[in-house]
Order: C-alpha cells, then structure tokens, then sequence
C-alpha cells in the first residue's frame, strides 16, 4: 500500500472514530427523552390537561365528554380533554412548591431528563382557577423562579373568565326568619351578633333544640372560599373593598373574626366540597352561611330531600365574584399544539350551547348573550322562590386580595382557629 | 497536480465523506444501545402496574365495604392494559389506620369511620415531613399524605338504648342528652352503659361530650378547660359508671346478641348499628337517642394515599383507576342503596330516608330529621390534648395477666408470649392503672403482684416478662383461683378488674377442681371480675376456656402464632 492509501486510511480512521463517539456520547446523553429530533413526526392525538376548580369541574368535565365525543381535530391531530378536579388554593400550591415539573429557566427542555420527562407527561395544560387572583399569584411565584409571567394576562392566551358565580348567603328558612326578627338584615353583623350570643338560640328567639348559632365557612385550607368569605367579611367590617395587611392585623378586627370564626361547628371535617357538606348534614352543623352562589344551588334539592326546613339565599352588600378564568400555561412544558388545542376547548366552552349547560350547574355564564333563565333547566329558575336573583343587586364588588393579605388570613387561620 | 495526483485527492475527499456518512450511522446506533443499556440514575423509586387496591377500613364499616368490593371485583373492570381490577380490605381501628399510614402501609387507601383521623394523618405527616425550606412554607396548602377524599356514607353518633330504657330517660316526649345518661348512670348503680375508647370516633365524641359537660360550655374548649381539676373530677366521675371499654361498635353488637339486654342498658353506636340492630331483631328493638346537647358525624371517607417516599411502592397508575373505579362505584345508585339498607344515609342526596323501604321510613327507632344540633369539635391541638388526659380520667384497671408457662409454651411459643404481653403492658397508659403477671405450670407462682405502671413498675414488669421460661404441667385452674382471689383481697370496687389467661393446653396439674372454679367465679366475689381467655393454638382446652370466660363476664378467643401479639393489644383498648 502505498502512502496516499495510507494517508487516505488514516483519515477515514479518525474521522470515524470522532464523529462516532461524538454521537454516542450525545445520544446517550438525552437519556430517556423523546427522539433525538432528527425525525418531526406529527401526533395522531393531542391531550390537552385542564385543571378546574371545584365548583366548574362538573360541568367542564360534561363539556369535555361531550367534546371528546365529538373528536374535535387540530392540524389532523384529535383533540382529548382531560379534566383534572383541584380546589384553586391547593393547586395554587401546588404551581407555587412546583409539584407539577416546570422545568427551571436553565434547562433545555428538548432534553429533559426521564423524570422531567415524566412529570411533563402529566403537566397541565390549562388551569380554570375560582378566580383571577389565583393566576395573578402563581404568576408572581413563577416571575421569581423563571423571570417571566407563565399565564398571560393579555393576547391570544389571555385568561377569559368561562363562567361566573359570585358569594351569598344560605340560611335555613325558620333560622333566618328568627335571625331577621331579632336582629335585622342578614348581614355580617348580624351573624357575630348571633354568634357571640351566649345561650344560643333560645336567647335569639329560637327554638331550644337547635343549640347555639352555627356558621358555615369553607375550611380556607381545601377551599379557597373560605379565604373569599374571610374577605368580604373583612370588607363589611371596614366598609369598604380593598383590604390590606393592616387591615387584617388590627387588634379589634381580629377579636372580631375569631368570635365569628367561634361560631363554626367543624372545621376539622369539612371538605372542600362545602355546600354538599351543608346538604349532607343540614341543619345538625349549620343554620346558615356564605357560600359561592353555584355550590348552594346545586345543593338546594339535595337540602330539600335530605332536611325538613328550606334554605333561602340572601345577596350581601360586599360581594366576592369568582370569574373561573381558563388560563393557558404558556411555557415550553406543552407543545404549541397543545396549547392552541387548549383555545379550541376554550373557544367551546364559551360558546352558547355549553353556555347554557352551565346554567344547569347554577353558574352564571360569560358570555353575555346567553341569560341566566335561556333554559327550563337552568337552577336560576328552578329556585327563583328561594331568593335567588336572576340580577344581583346593587352591591360593592370586593377587590382580589394581594399576596400578602392572601398570605396573612392563612397564618392567622392557623395559629387562632386550626390550632 | 497531475492526473494522478488529483485522483488520489478525490479519493480522499471521497473517503471522507463516505466515512462521514457512516459514521452518522455507527454512532446514532451506538448511541441507541447506550441509552437503552444504560438505566436512568434519576430512577429511585419502584413501579409497579398492579391493579390490585387494598383499603384499609375502619371495622364498624368493614362487613359492608368487603361486600360492596365483592360486588366490585365481580364486575370485572379492566385496566387499559387488560389488567384486572380487584379491590380488597382490611379490617383497623382508626388509630392503626393513621400510624400505620404513616409509612410504608399495606394499603394503598383508607377508609376510617370520621375525617377527623384523616386530619390527625395529615398533622402527623406534616410533622414527621418537617418542611425547612421557606418555599415550601409559602403557600402552605395542598401538601397532603392523601389525596382529595370522597364521602360515600354518613351517620351519625347517637346513644343507643333499650326502649323501656329510653322511655325511663323521657323518650320520645322531651329531649335526653349526653347529662342524662351520666347523671343515671351515676345515681344508679345498676345502670350499665359504654362507649369505645377514644380510638374510634363514637368514642371520642361520648368523651369530647363529657368534656363539655364538665366545662360547662358547648362550643370554645380549650386545653386549658379540659384539664381544669374541676374537669378531670368531672369526667372520672363519669367514666367511673363506665361498664368498660372496648374494640368498637361490631363486638358490643355480637355481645348483645348473646347477652340480651342485661349486658347493657345503653351504649354510644352509630346511628346505622340501631337500623342494622332492629332489621335483625325486630322483637327486641333499640332506640336511636340523639344528644340534646349536639352529636357529631361519623362521615366514612374513603381517601387514596400518595405513596412513593423513602423507596415506599407509590400507587400505580392501575391502581388509581382502580380506585376511581371503586370510588364511582361506591356512588352508584346500586351501591347507595345498599349502604342506606345497612342503616347508613347515602352520600347520594337525591335519595330520600323517608319513603319507600328506607329503614328510616315508618319507625320510631331513627329519626331522619335528627340531629338537630351538633357539639363543636375542637381544634386538632384540643382534641389531642383530649386524648391526652382521657387516660387520667378513665376508669382504673387492675388487671392480672395469667400465663401458661408449661413445657409444651417452650421454644417459639414463649418467644411470641413474651412479645405479646409486652406489647400489652406497653398499650396501658392510665396513671391509675395496675397490672400484675401470675404464672402457671406444675405450680402457680405470682411473678409480680399488682403494681402501677409508673416508670419503675413498667421496667420491672417488662423485665420479669423477659425472665420467663417454660417447663413443667399446667396447673391453669390454680394459676385462675389465685389472681382471683388476689384481686379480691385488694377490694377496688371503682376499678375494672380483669384476668387476662392465656394457655396452650390442658388442665392437668391444679389442687382446685374445675366445678370449683366455676362457682368461685359466679359467686365468690363482691365485685365483678372480668375474665378474658385465650386458647394459644390448636391444642387448647376451648371448652373449659370458653366455659370461664363465660363465668366471669368476659371473653373468650383463640390465637395462633401470627396474631398472638395483635389479641394481647386488642384485649388491652378493653382496659
């Protein structure tokens, strides 16, 4: 062989050996990741993950059988929904300790590794809090962590409200009736008042056997409407709907919440499911409280089946509003294609014919074309003679609590009633 | 260049990109085999596909749930990957429930008989979690040992009585509550009545209520009030009427069924063991009593645990579906019906108690419309400290533990006896309580008489148990007679006295005879003595064992090798 054969051999011995080690070494390193990316391949399926909140999770879960049914397609992909049912505060939780798998704001995410990649197999991709603020936080947890906003506030994946319901108050009928005799308008007032009665309701006009006064307040640590009932009480108590830090920590505004806070019968078992709560074991655990408009609608048969006296539903002048908006997750977690899916679902729930299935579920639609009494089905109209208002009267809306206030009534929460 | 030179040349660049090109190959299969060769580092925990769930249950509700995980399984539900799915139970008292969930549990979900042991979990979980880092603080919600429980039945806890009983209270014309039963049980003597220790949630309540009563309120306990001095005379007075404790509602049921009526005259049940009760024997019926002063809930969740730390097995993907399947399932039409004919209120709210064949229809027993109130349940920290001092207020025991040391104990047996009644000494907490250790094999021989069980009588009982050895023949109506007798020269009227016997064989050594013993039992003794006896393996003498716990107004039971220690820790929540 001469030398040119031999230079030619040579070349082709390191060449080989270089760039063969070079991708193997690279290859082995995207570990149990999705292929390499040499190949694009187009999915047949897309699976869009949408965590509601509790009090929509039924009726977005009707929608999305009734959309899965229909094999809605995207780019020749058909689109499954999935709904995941979390209370807005646990999963606020759950965005804030991470506990779905964000990839940090360091990590290629071509190349996660098997875990992430698993994680990622289950990460969300549409949360429908109880309410704008829940976003508003997670965005400010994230903004800390990665340095940019995770769900928009503005654009093509904003978040829109798909449904609305705001806080009232049901009390049992014969109770109320007392309760407004002996003590005027139902109001936060009112309810201290009864609370801090001493001899219970037999001093307040009522009947022995029913024992002391007894609220109804969601356990604010699985349902985030026990911080909204917190609030709007701090709202009457002020008079006013902004609330702040100060407001909470002042000495006599404390007193007060814990005498009201007094009155709960339970906390301990409640579950984040607070009306059915109030339906399952009736008046024995609570003659009355403020709950979200929707959960005390879809329980009033159940109180009429279950109890031997009607519950009636008061609107309060400080009034807490939970819009439900459906909110995109906007970072390189899901796929583009599962984030327009995610529209395609949006765009199906806001439309008239889910619009006014939501009536049937007592919420309140977003979208304004479509009445709260469109159908015979709708719990507007089922319950009309129980104080239900088809418009909610003229009222002062709460305004959404910051972090801070958020952050407060929950340590307050559980150094002076939990503990 | 020449023509030559310019070939060679294109050879070269020839070579080289077709080396390239295979090297692209090689290495991308090279690389194939590396990721597939090599497992992932980040992988720490095991998985498993099974679709087999086991769920722990509360035993009240145990019978029920098995049936209705029977008629689960018999559906044949499958798994996307074909996988059958099988729901299985066990049978714990809450409290098992919760420390065995802690870590590692052989369950995969729970169903205890209240929410409040769910909340007892998740505070304990939390401390033995013990988060440090301030991220983990912020928002300090959703962090749960289980995730979001569902209820599929409820009931509520109520005061059960004979209806002659009932009536003497003022039932059905006026209320009766929790202050009644103790104030008859305190004047008369002869008035029997019970509750479950605090371990189970009719027995938290029938404390939580004397609580109250001793404190004068009805919502607002603190610690500070419950161990008031006033308080705790209060509540031992009470507890001092208490017939005596217990494993929970199902064996006071089968105790009743044996005894009648002069086993108690009330007892605090669930209001589905009243229903279940009067189905069975509608010419003797109970009466539901609903406390004046307010009651609480039992309200049966049923919660998957999210398993997975420090290498535990975490719940397969099959097994969650398995247990949504169970859980829908569980709230099925099918499935409430049968719970609401076990007496239970279906979760199911569209079912209405008062029509149809409802057991809450067309009687007096239950009352749908009941309760009206209930008692405030205090903070997890009160409820604790409840707990607590219970066990300075409980009516005292002195209990003697009688045991079989033959030759034929020798070897494993013995090993396991030692265990199991060190297990027994470990479980009595009350500061009033004593237990002494009499043995029996050709002789008796009273290895440690009745003594406190402080710091020092607790070591020095543990260390006579470790001290055991076995030989000789079995002289068990002697090793009976004696602790007997003992228990009657020390005259404790106030307290519970008992005999624990336990033996492997047959009575072969006594001076006493056996007839002697008996009437001994029945008729010696000013004051009641409660014997409990266990037959230690096949070759026990069940009749004779059987025939004294008879006597003495006990218990009798068998065990073997594998659940000797369990029945010693059983037969302690009596005391």
């Amino acid at each position: 062989m001469n030398r040119t054969r031999w230079i030619f051999v040579g070349i082709l011995a390191v060449v080989l050996l270089i760039v063969g080690v070079s991708l193997a070494l690279r290859a082995g390193q995207s570990g149990g990741a999705t292929d390499s990316g040499l190949t694009l391949e187009r999915p047949e399926a897309v699976t869009v993950r949408v965590l509601t909140a509790l009090p929509v999770s039924e009726w977005v879960q009707n929608a999305a059988d009734s959309f899965n049914a229909e094999d809605h397609q995207i780019e020749g992909a058909s689109i499954h929904i999935e709904v995941i049912a979390m209370d807005g505060l646990t999963a606020l939780g759950r965005w804030d300790r991470n506990e779905f798998g964000a990839l940090d704001s360091d990590t290629r995410p071509e190349h996660p590794t098997a875990e992430q990649q698993a994680a990622l197999d289950k990460f969300p991709t549409v949360w429908i809090p109880d309410s704008r603020y829940l976003v508003e936080l997670a965005n400010v947890s994230y903004k800390e962590r990665l340095g940019r906003d995770v769900f928009l506030t503005d654009g093509e994946y904003r978040a829109r409200p798909v449904a609305i319901s705001l806080f009232t108050w049901g009390i049992y009928q014969s109770r109320a009736e007392v309760l407004e005799k002996s003590l005027g308008t139902i109001s936060w007032r009112t309810i201290h008042d009864a609370a801090i009665t001493k001899g219970g309701w037999p001093d307040l006009g009522g009947k022995p056997e029913w024992g002391y006064f007894k609220l109804v307040v969601p356990n604010p640590q699985k349902n985030v409407g026990g911080l909204a009932a917190m609030i709007a009480a701090a709202g009457e108590y002020y008079g006013r709907t902004n609330i702040t830090v100060a407001d909470l920590t002042a000495p006599d505004f404390q007193k007060w919440l814990k005498e009201l806070m007094g009155a709960v019968t339970d906390f301990s078992s409640a579950s984040a499911y607070t009306a059915e709560d109030f339906a399952l074991f009736g008046y024995s655990v609570g003659d009355g409280g403020q709950l979200l408009e929707s959960d005390l609608l879809q329980n009033m048969q159940g109180i009429l089946t279950r109890w031997d006296d009607p519950l009636t539903l008061y609107y309060p002048q400080y009034i807490t509003w939970f819009d439900f908006p459906y909110t995109v997750w906007m970072g390189p977690e899901t796929t583009a294609l599962e984030k327009n899916a995610a529209l395609e679902f949006e765009r199906y729930l806001l439309g008239e014919a889910q619009q006014k299935k939501a009536l049937a579920y007592g919420l309140r639609p977003a979208n304004p074309n479509v009445p709260v009494d469109a159908t015979p089905e709708s719990l507007f109209v089922k319950w009309k003679d129980h104080g239900v208002e088809f418009v909610v009267p003229r009222s002062d809306a709460m305004r959404s609590p910051d972090r801070e206030v958020l952050l407060t009534l929950l340590r307050w929460f559980e150094l002076n009633v939990a503990n | 260049m020449n023509s030559k030179q310019q070939r060679t040349w294109l050879l070269i660049i020839a070579g080289i990109l077709l080396s390239a090109f295979m090297c692209c190959l090689f290495g991308l299969a090279l690389g194939s085999l590396i990721k597939h060769a090599v497992p992932s580092s980040t992988t720490t925990t095991p998985t498993t596909t099974s679709a087999e769930l086991t769920i722990a249950v509360s035993p009240g509700m145990g019978p029920t749930l098995q049936q209705l995980a029977e008629q689960f399984n018999a559906q044949q539900h499958r798994t996307p990957d074909g996988k059958t799915m099988q729901v299985r139970t066990i049978s714990l008292s809450p409290e098992k429930i919760v420390a065995q969930s802690l870590a590692h549990p052989d369950f995969q979900a729970i169903a205890p008989d209240s929410s409040l042991w769910l909340n007892q979990l998740n505070r304990e979980w939390e401390a033995q979690q013990n988060p440090t880092t301030e991220e983990k603080t912020l928002i300090p919600i959703g962090s749960r040992r289980f995730d979001e429980p569902i209820r599929y039945a409820v009931s509520p806890v109520v005061i059960a009585a004979w209806q002659d009983v009932a009536t003497q209270l003022g039932w059905p014309n006026q209320p009766v509550g929790w202050a009644d039963i103790q104030r008859a049980a305190t004047e008369n003597p002869n008035f029997k009545w019970n509750h479950p220790g605090t371990g189970y949630a009719s027995g938290l309540l029938a404390t939580l209520a004397e609580f109250y009563a001793g404190t004068g309120l009805t919502r607002g306990l603190t610690p500070e009030a419950a161990t008031a001095q006033t308080t705790i005379d209060y509540v031992r007075a009470v507890e001092a009427t208490v017939q005596f404790y217990g494993e929970g509602e199902d064996v006071i049921v089968q105790r009743l069924e044996k005894e009648g009526r002069n086993f108690l005259d009330a007892f605090v049940t669930q209001e589905n063991v009243v229903v279940a009760w009067n189905q069975a024997h509608p010419d003797r019926p109970l009466v539901a009593i609903y406390p004046a002063e307010g009651t609480l809930w039992a309200d049966h969740p049923l919660a998957l645990l999210e398993l997975g730390e420090d290498g535990e097995t975490p719940v397969s993907d099959n097994q969650r579906r398995t247990y949504q399947a169970f859980a829908a399932y569980l709230l099925s039409s099918e499935a409430q019906q049968r719970l609401l004919q076990a007496g239970y209120r279906p979760a199911d709210l569209s079912i209405r108690l008062d029509e149809g064949n409802s057991p809450f229809a067309n009687t007096q027993a239950v009352d749908w419309r009941q309760p009206q109130t209930t008692l405030q349940i205090p903070s997890e920290a009160v409820v604790e400290v409840v707990q607590n001092v219970w066990w300075y207020t409980k009516r005292p025991t002195n209990v003697y533990l009688v045991v079989d040391t033959s030759g034929s104990m020798a070897g494993t047996k013995m090993r396991l006896t030692k265990a199991a009644l060190r297990s027994f000494v470990q479980q009595i907490r009350g500061d009033r309580d004593q237990v002494g250790l009499i043995t029996f094999s050709s002789g008796v021989r009273l290895v440690r008489p009745l003594q406190p069980l402080d710091e020092g009588g607790r070591q020095s009982l543990l260390a006579a148990i470790d001290d055991l050895d076995a030989s000789g023949e079995t002289a068990l109506v002697d090793g009976i007679w004696e602790a007997f007798d003992d228990l009657q020269q020390q005259g404790d009227a106030e307290a519970i006295n008992a005999l624990v016997v336990m033996t492997d064989g047959h009575e072969n050594s006594s001076h006493h005879r056996i007839s002697e013993l008996r009437q001994h039992l029945t008729t010696g003794s000013s004051f009641p003595v409660v014997v409990f006896t266990i037959a230690f393996g096949n070759g026990a003498d069940e009749k004779l064992l059987r025939s004294f716990a008879e006597s003495g107004g006990g218990q009798f039971r068998r065990a073997d090798e594998t659940d000797i220690e369990e029945l010693y820790k059983i037969i302690s929540t009596y005391f």
